[in-house]
């Protein structure tokens, strides 16, 4: 047998005894005082939940295979041929009526997405460990301010939002979308809260003593211990502007900016307005291709989320 | 010369608390220097100033002879050991003790000569490449003490080294951090809230109660000559037994009972009349064989035994006697209520530690020698020790 083999094989026999230890471990529901019948009422409710929450996803993957007529004419929960799935997707890449491409618009999404995600986490994390572990006059006020934007709805500002970016001249500019994209207060506030319960003082005081530099306390010391919450920082700002709608429609006039987003807005509008004969398909199968990545983001960074990070560096 | 001094150091919380009063405290080089109290004295935030952990709000912290106050901890070359050993937990235990002298930037093939030989003396090689998650309390403390002395530092501070260690291992380790202490010889800053462990270790120690300095000497002065009645409550296991007595002449009235004073007399002339705090250790009273008399300073006390702990190899025996109780009511008021409504209803005011073998049974009376010597007496207004006698 080969290395690997013998390997996964290793890896399967662990994972099988860790199955049995949590079985073993799992408590009948009388010990916590609950009746078998309000369990079973309660698992009823989550799951009719659950179906109201996927029910529109499984529609979008089995309208995605569709004709416009069968989306419209067959019934929502089943397929019915012709089985047309890849056609759309090879049209959904083709520039179709001049409006700017999907593929084109998913790029935008893309760029806008990472480089937004990646500035709002850098600055999440610089700013959550500075108001956790620094005092400093006027913190406190400071952190009050920048949550006070967590209650702002965007909606509220889009027009003097747009007043000021016409004079800085940030309409039409991919600027005008990422730099707003990095500020996101609710990253900042977990940053705080996380570095807080999860990073002792002690530990940053031990690093002094050793004669660290703060940046070097921060990058070798703190951040290393951050890096759960980083993630989640990270997945919730991608998150935010991946979906992100009304922003780029206020500052963007020009179609080759065009997040998906809008863009798919756009055709929706079209649809509506002229009838035209194949845009359905299109708009079912882009929203399907649009929340494909966040799945796989959320799957990748999954591993990070793991506690036991402390282990041994602190006794209670 | 002096490796730590302080001089009237102070620090008062931004709350208005204030947690440490204008001490003095001199830590010789070499010497190992205890600060004990109980917990809210401001022992630790004393060691923390001298760290630079702390700010300082009035009074000076010197190292050798540069004052330190405004010059940052890593600047300070202080080693410090947190009581709960603060260890990174993603690097190695090697990463762990190098990493001083990474940001120090020793080359690395001193580095690891460093990192090995302060693993060695503390029996860490074989423990080098595992994170501290995979170490027991012992291994983790000991990890702590080597990120310290790897630095060769001028002082060195630790904070509670030992109290996170179950009882058996904090004994070995005590002897351990003295061993190590010898072979650096570096000026030593300890903090600890246990008296033994101040007692056995400490060349000099500094009691501290309410940020006050109580005392600062050694072991043996402590227990044998406490400045005032603070410091002899709080030295010695199990306390001191502390009675409310009248000096009468050549006698001393404890309760109804009065205890022939012998040559302690000339000491109390000042007092004769009045109210004094008389002191006994547990250890100094014995249990009458019928031996007779003895010397000149020895008197008898009867009391009546409530509760007898044997602990194999001696035995404490709770008696009360009808002398009203100065230490427990002290302590009760500074303990707070819940522990004072337990020993108000303490049918004990008093200890001795005999040895076990004697056949003292609860419910019995018994008569107990005291070397009125020995005897330590307090002011009551003043709580300070009436000047002792030289020997």
């Amino acid at each position: 047998m080969s290395a690997a083999a013998m390997n996964s094989q290793t890896r399967r026999e662990r994972r099988r005894r860790e199955r049995l230890v949590e079985r073993d471990a799992a408590i009948p529901v009388e010990l916590y005082g609950l009746k078998r019948g309000t369990v079973t009422a309660l698992t009823t409710c989550c799951v009719l939940f659950a179906l109201f929450t996927l029910a529109p996803v499984v529609w979008v993957i089995i309208n995605s295979t569709k004709t416009q007529s069968n989306i419209f004419g067959s019934f929502g929960f089943w397929f019915a041929s012709p089985f047309e799935f890849f056609h759309t997707f090879a049209n959904l890449f083709r520039d179709i009526d001049g409006d700017g491409t999907y593929a084109n618009w998913f790029l935008n999404t893309v760029l806008y997405s990472l480089s937004g995600g990646i500035g709002a986490t850098v600055l999440a994390v610089l700013g959550g460990y500075g108001f956790a572990r620094f005092e400093f006059r006027g913190s406190k006020a400071f952190f009050a301010i920048i949550i006070a934007g967590l209650l702002v709805p965007i909606t509220l500002v889009a027009v003097p939002l747009y007043l000021a970016y016409a004079k800085v001249h940030l309409i039409n500019s991919v600027w005008g979308m990422i730099l707003p994209s990095m500020v996101v207060p609710v990253g900042l506030y977990l940053m705080r809260t996380y570095v807080e319960l999860s990073i002792p003082r002690e530990l940053i005081d031990a690093a002094r003593i050793d004669g660290a530099s703060e940046l070097r306390i921060f990058l070798r010391i703190a951040l290393p211990l951050m890096v759960p919450g980083l993630m989640t920082v990270l997945l919730l700002s991608v998150a935010g502007t991946w979906n992100n709608y009304i922003l780029p429609l206020i500052i963007f006039s020009n179609n080759q900016l065009f997040p998906v987003t809008v863009g798919m807005g756009l055709w929706s509008q079209h649809a509506g307005n002229s009838g035209d004969a194949n845009l359905y398909p299109l708009l079912v199968l882009g929203g399907l291709v649009t929340i494909v990545p966040m799945i796989a983001l959320f799957a990748l960074l999954q591993r990070y989320w793991r506690g036991g990070l402390l282990l041994g560096s602190v006794a209670n | 010369m002096s490796a730590i001094s302080m001089e009237k150091l102070s620090k008062v919380y931004s709350s208005g608390v204030s947690a440490l009063a204008g001490l003095d405290l001199e830590v010789r080089d070499g010497e190992f220097v205890v600060l004990v109290g109980p917990s809210g004295c401001g022992k630790t935030t004393t060691l923390r100033m001298v760290a630079g952990l702390e700010s300082i709000t009035s009074g000076t912290v010197r190292l050798g002879d540069l004052v330190v106050n405004d010059v940052s901890p890593r600047q300070r070359d202080v080693a410090m050991v947190f009581q709960n050993y603060a260890l990174y937990p993603h690097l190695t235990v090697a990463e762990n003790i190098g990493f001083a002298l990474i940001n120090k930037k020793v080359p690395k093939p001193d580095r690891e000569r460093r990192v090995r030989s302060a693993a060695a003396a503390l029996g860490l090689m074989d423990l080098l490449g595992r994170k501290p998650g995979q170490l027991s309390g012992g291994q983790r403390q000991r990890v702590a003490m080597g990120r310290a002395i790897v630095r060769e530092p001028s002082v060195f501070l630790m904070d509670e080294p030992l109290s996170n260690l179950d009882a058996k291992l904090r004994v070995r380790m005590r002897s351990e951090v003295l061993r190590v202490h010898k072979a650096i010889g570096a000026a030593t800053l300890y903090v600890t809230h246990d008296q033994v462990e101040a007692m056995t270790m400490g060349d000099r120690v500094a009691v501290l109660h309410d940020g006050e300095l109580q005392q600062y000497a050694t072991p043996r002065e402590l227990y044998d000559r406490p400045a005032n009645l603070f410091v002899a409550e709080f030295i010695g296991s199990p306390e001191m037994n502390l009675y409310e007595a009248t000096v009468t002449g050549d006698e001393l009235l404890l309760g109804s009972q009065r205890l022939s004073l012998g040559p302690a007399r000339t000491l109390l002339a000042p007092y004769r009349g009045r109210t004094v705090i008389a002191g006994i250790r547990p250890e100094h009273l014995e249990l009458d064989g019928g031996a007779g008399a003895g010397h000149a300073g020895m008197a008898t006390l009867v009391a009546d035994v409530r509760v007898v702990e044997e602990l194999g190899d001696e035995a404490h025996v709770f008696f009360s006697i009808d002398a009203t109780a100065a230490g427990a009511s002290m302590l009760a008021a500074a303990a707070g209520e819940a522990e004072a409504g337990l020993l108000a209803g303490a049918t004990h005011n008093g200890i001795a530690r005999t040895n076990s073998r004697s056949a003292v049974r609860r419910g019995q009376r018994v008569t107990f020698r005291v070397d009125t010597e020995r005897i330590h007496f307090f002011d009551p207004d003043t709580s300070m020790a009436v000047p002792r006698m030289p020997r």
